[in-house]
């Protein structure tokens, strides 16, 4: 930021204000776009919570998530079961309401979740989506002769790039426990 | 096929609803209420790092640090075409996405620079708005670790993509 704008003081003084006004115009329109898209997923998360499926997913997915996580908490585990599933089936934004609800859900207790956070967050932002929409929209439109040519590739580095994330945590956590010993 | 999938997944849900006797509109309402709260709390957030990301890119601080490291991408096996792609992916998902929209047009839809493009963003996620929304409202503040190993994990994907549509 600082150094952005000490480079723009130099070259374009009279344009910093009007792109930091004009993107924050982007960031208003975004907003009112996510609270549409939020009132439908967090509306259909909400039914979804109240006819206990979420509590059979989590029960369903208990054990690895126990695992993985290194958590206990049924509240905590069925948040990020929901935030799991919605994003394997490619709906991110619906994915981040239940993250943030199983974030808030840890933060009371920082010393026995903060490694499930990390991971949550190394999950989600690693991204693990099963079929690749947008990009395949954009080569379909773009006149690809087999624009789902790409799935395969996809699937393979998004599933690298998790597990590759989460293999780095692990070595990172050992490596603090090891330094706190 | 998978245009059919979620609405179908949304119909069973009514009925399984209905079934065990849940108010649906009740619910849904109640639960479309929090949705404005949530992206109040997100938004100075979000408002913050976009304003960052773009007056990086006007300064042409950006594109500096895209030629600086497109060696080290292609050393990686990234080609320099898509090394912008890989960089601002972290920032901005619409962003990414109008880059590639760009690739796409210049190089056409089946050149490898173009499917490579793609899988290297739908691989990967835009790492800081993801921790900035899921931070925005905890008192939680030491996330860097987590970031850092997100972007390595980003990263490895864009290797990933890259060699795999060579291959495939």
């Amino acid at each position: 930021m600082f150094l952005s704008l000490t480079t723009l003081i130099f070259s374009a003084p009279d344009l910093i204000i009007s792109t930091m006004i004009n993107e924050s115009k982007n960031v208003v329109a975004l907003c009112i776009n996510l609270i549409a898209i939020y009132a439908v997923w967090m509306g259909i998360l909400e039914i979804v919570d109240k006819t206990g499926i979420s509590e059979k997913l989590a029960k369903f997915l208990y054990k690895p998530i126990r695992k993985i996580f290194r958590i206990d908490d049924k509240n905590q585990i069925k948040y990020i079961a929901l935030n799991l599933s919605a994003n394997f089936l490619g709906l991110g934004n619906a994915a981040t309401p239940s993250g943030i609800k199983a974030i808030k859900s840890m933060e009371n207790n920082l010393k026995k979740t903060k490694f499930a956070i990390l991971m949550l967050i190394v999950v989600n932002s690693t991204s693990i989506q099963l079929l690749p929409t947008t990009a395949i929209g954009l080569l379909a439109s773009a006149g690809s002769n087999n624009p789902s040519s790409i799935i395969i590739p996809t699937l393979i580095a998004t599933t690298l790039s998790t597990v590759f994330g989460v293999f780095v945590l692990l070595i990172y956590d050992k490596f603090k426990k090891s330094k706190n010993e | 096929m998978s245009k059919y999938l979620i609405p179908v997944l949304l119909i069973l849900l009514i009925v399984y609803g209905s079934m065990k006797k849940v108010n649906i509109y009740q619910s849904f309402c109640s639960g479309a209420k929090n949705s404005i709260n949530l992206v109040y709390n997100v938004f100075p957030y979000i408002c913050a790092i976009m304003l960052c990301v773009a007056l990086f890119r006007l300064s042409g601080l950006s594109s500096l640090l895209v030629k600086m490291l497109s060696p080290l991408f292609s050393l990686l096996g990234i080609p320099t075409e898509v090394s912008e792609l890989v960089l601002l992916r972290p920032f901005t998902g619409s962003g990414s996405v109008s880059i590639l929209e760009n690739i796409i047009s210049k190089y056409g839809a089946d050149n490898y620079i173009s499917r490579c493009a793609c899988c290297i963003l739908s691989s990967s996620e835009t790492v800081f708005y993801v921790s900035a929304v899921y931070f925005a409202d905890t008192k939680i503040k030491n996330i860097t670790p987590a970031i850092i190993i997100a972007l390595i994990g980003n990263i490895v994907g864009a290797i990933a993509s890259c060699l795999l549509c060579r291959i495939i």
